[in-house]
């Protein structure tokens, strides 16, 4: 066993001193590792703090937030930094608790106390061990006063790889199973296997700020009240709204057709959310039942909309085949068979390349401060080239077609 | 220690029209883009408006869809007059905005992005437009208007629509007309069934829950939106600060059109079905509400679809299968997620189906609609 730090394959943390939480799968270390099958020793220092987030209209909304007490800047994070292990590696978690009262930390589905939960003191330290557990998505969260302490901002993703395989479970269904085998080997799947690296995390947030003005006065806020009277006023993923999340490279999974992604959306919030997503189906790998367990699926469906509960966790496999209903011969290119529509510049946007949102079908959720539609969240997806890996010709920006724009 | 800050990232000039677009797409309209020979015409106009009445004769303000090419009472309905195709369609859809600006998603058709009716990453329509897409997967989707969706949805600008697969050469089709199939039924479904997977009906029905807040209907077609502001797209200026449209209070609940006050617990009449025994129902569940439902239904039924996609038929759905509901066993369901069951009577009697509605982050129970499968001897 050899001890990495893991500033050298967590590239979310350094996405977030420039406040971009964001996340995007990279460390060459997490591959070598994986290829040279030796478990490792991580070593992760989190600290619990205060921090005032800038929402997409510009209001400061005080939150309890964690930072990761090896990035250089010690700045907080909105969520908190993804941790990202193998199956089976020996994680050392340190946790501070820099806030004035009694804060937990725990991740369901570990063994041991951390998949139990700690508890601590005002200024208390605690650090532990524990072994990744099986390859999947886990959230890990502050879990006292629950959903309280989780909603005011103290959550973040952690991403499991298994040891082996080639899905992202160590043990997947025989449905799971099949799907990621069939990637790029049979006739409608035409492209490429799933590559690990083609991940992104979609973490779900809101704030009600009355709640979180109560927490910065220090008056202790009520669970029961709080579910009771929670009205949401921003919605998130990955700590953006509105433009900013539809539109970071981090968060909108991006590739030509044949490239298959997985999608790990964890709802660290208070409402049961619709996410719907346009251009492909996506398949459900697995998801948090009612009573909270993590279930890869054995019937895997094939949908355009799913629920979100809150505090629950799904896994999607966005498969990345040509959106099925543009009509035509499936065999001529779509640079050739849609060359007007990637030839055109609309609003000072390119048609170039094939954009899709993705987004809450419980539609208020679309809003911020009440309306702003659609500043709440959304992100998307990018389809940017054919199935032979040729990127499709970037928009002409004088080509505007039919009739004069108006605002 | 001063409390420190988490900033929006920044945004460099040249982003500025992708942020401006975001909320301030620009118009557009005319002829399809790259066009093709379509088989299938379809139009539809909005924002009709019209009013839904209560049983106490209040009236709720509605904005909804016309089918301009129907001269009967049947092209303004709520919810919008249904679409049907057939599999392997191009259609050629003629929308026109007669009031203000508006798109039509084709919710769970998965076309080119011009084509898919969010103004963001297209345009919105002023004047008319013909969207041009394919239906090769047969089932159950929805149409909507993607505009301020949060209200534009809200208001009552969906309708279903259904791709209808070919009808088979074999001896049951034979009383059965070709597609598209009559609503209400007979018809043939896609539905696991080997080797043709398709599944004969004799009765179909549209169960689609929806919820209305009031409040929310006084409101007018741009409301609460920000401002645009291409020169400064993020500034904090163009933001509207006092709207109510992240805050859903339904106070109306709506049955396939039918809509009723929360303290009324009388039968939704319009989403009852009728059959004999021995007859295969087809039910299409459509959800267009902002709260979670749980649906639970008196008989045995089968769900055979989702989002349009029938369970276990290969190739993309045979990684699932369907699945076997017992006499009463809920399903949760919330918004724009459709599911296919078929039912099969054994015997005849009245059936309850029972749709709960919770609040999306309470999840206290608002209402229980109440509808019913009448079944009659043969």
């Amino acid at each position: 066993m050899r001890r990495v730090n893991r500033r050298e394959f967590v590239k979310y943390a350094m996405l977030g001193i420039a406040g971009a939480s964001a996340t995007a799968l990279a460390g060459q270390d997490l591959w070598q590792a994986l290829v040279t099958g030796r478990n490792r020793a991580i070593t992760i220092r989190l600290a619990m703090t205060e921090a005032l987030v800038e929402m997409v209209d510009h209001t400061m909304i005080y939150h309890w937030a964690f930072e990761d007490r090896d990035n250089p800047a010690h700045l907080p994070q909105f969520p908190g930094p993804l941790i990202e292990a193998i199956e089976g590696d020996t994680v050392e978690l340190a946790v501070t608790n820099n806030l004035p009262t009694v804060h937990g930390f725990r991740i369901p589905g570990v063994a041991g106390a951390v998949g139990v939960g700690l508890e601590l003191g005002p200024g208390e330290s605690r650090t532990l061990e524990f072994t990744a557990p099986a390859g999947g998505s886990y959230m890990y969260f502050d879990h006292l006063n629950a959903p309280v302490n989780r909603v005011l901002g103290l959550h973040g993703p952690m991403i499991v790889l298994p040891r082996t395989g080639n899905t992202p479970y160590s043990e997947p269904t025989p449905a799971v199973q099949q799907l990621f085998d069939h990637l790029g080997t049979t006739g409608h799947f035409p492209g490429e296997p799933w590559k690990p690296e083609r991940t992104r995390i979609w973490l779900f947030s809101t704030v009600d700020p009355r709640f979180n003005a109560m927490a910065q006065r220090g008056q202790q806020i009520d669970a029961t009240q709080l579910k009771e009277e929670y009205v949401a006023r921003y919605f998130a993923i990955n700590g953006e709204s509105g433009a900013f999340s539809a539109h970071n490279h981090h968060t909108i999974p991006s590739g030509t057709i044949g490239q298959p992604h997985v999608v790990r959306i964890m709802n660290a919030g208070m409402t049961s959310d619709s996410p719907h997503i346009h251009g492909n189906h996506v398949f459900l790998l697995a998801r948090t039942d009612l009573a909270g367990s993590y279930q890869v699926q054995e019937n895997v469906l094939f949908v355009d909309t799913q629920t979100s509960e809150s505090g629950g966790r799904m896994d999607w496999l966005l498969p990345f085949i040509r959106p099925p209903d543009i009509p035509g011969d499936h065999t001529i290119p779509l640079r050739r068979l849609i060359r007007t529509e990637l030839s055109l510049t609309l609003g000072g946007v390119g048609q170039s390349p094939l954009a899709y949102p993705m987004h809450g079908h419980n539609e208020q959720s679309q809003s911020a401060a009440g309306g702003n539609y659609p500043q709440g969240l959304v992100t998307g997806w990018q389809i940017t080239g054919d199935l032979d890996g040729v990127d499709f010709p970037p928009s002409n920006p004088e080509e505007k077609g039919g009739p004069p724009e108006t605002h | 220690m001063a409390i420190r800050t988490i900033p929006l990232r920044p945004v460099p000039r040249e982003e500025f029209p992708i942020f401006n677009k975001h909320v301030c797409p620009p118009t557009f309209g005319g002829d399809a883009i790259d066009p093709l020979r379509p088989t299938r015409r379809i139009a539809r106009n909005l924002d009709i408006k019209m009013d839904l009445e209560l049983r106490d004769g209040t009236k709720i303000p509605m904005w909804v869809f016309e089918d301009p090419d129907d001269d009967t009472e049947a092209r303004r309905t709520f919810p919008g007059k249904t679409i049907r195709t057939v599999e392997g369609d191009i259609v050629h859809a003629r929308v026109g905005a007669k009031f203000n600006t508006h798109t039509i998603h084709w919710h769970g058709i998965e076309p080119t992005p011009m084509n898919d009716g969010v103004g963001k990453h297209s345009f919105e329509i002023s004047g008319n437009f013909e969207y041009q897409f394919a239906t090769n997967q047969a089932g159950t989707f929805l149409y909507h208007c993607h505009k301020n969706t949060a209200l534009h949805f809200e208001m009552g600008l969906y309708g279903a629509f259904i791709v209808d697969p070919k009808k088979p050469d074999i001896p049951e089709a034979r009383d059965v007309p070709d597609p598209p199939y009559p609503p209400g039924g007979p018809g043939f479904v896609r539905a696991y069934n080997p080797p043709l997977h398709l599944v004969r009906y004799d009765v179909e029905a549209l169960i689609v829950p929806d919820d209305i807040d009031t409040r929310w209907h006084e409101l007018g077609h741009d409301a609460f939106m920000q401002k645009c502001d291409p020169d400064n797209p993020i500034a904090a200026g163009n933001f509207t600060q006092d709207g109510i449209l992240h805050d859903f209070r339904p106070d109306v609940f709506v049955l396939s059109g039918e809509a009723k006050r929360a303290d009324d617990d009388t039968l939704f009449e319009k989403a009852a079905i009728h059959a004999k025994v021995g007859q295969t129902i087809l039910i299409r569940w459509i959800d267009a509400t902002y709260t979670v439902q749980e649906v639970r239904a008196g008989l045995p039924w089968q769900l055979i679809a989702r989002d349009g996609h029938p369970l276990g038929v290969p190739p993309f759905d045979q990684y699932s299968h369907p699945v076997d509901f017992a006499a009463g066993q809920p399903v949760r369901l919330t918004s724009a997620m459709r599911g296919d069951s078929l039912m099969r009577p054994a015997q005849p009697g009245r059936f309850p189906i029972t749709i709960d509605y919770f609040h999306w982050i309470t999840g206290k129970k608002l209402y229980t609609a109440r509808t019913f499968v009448e079944v009659t001897a043969d």
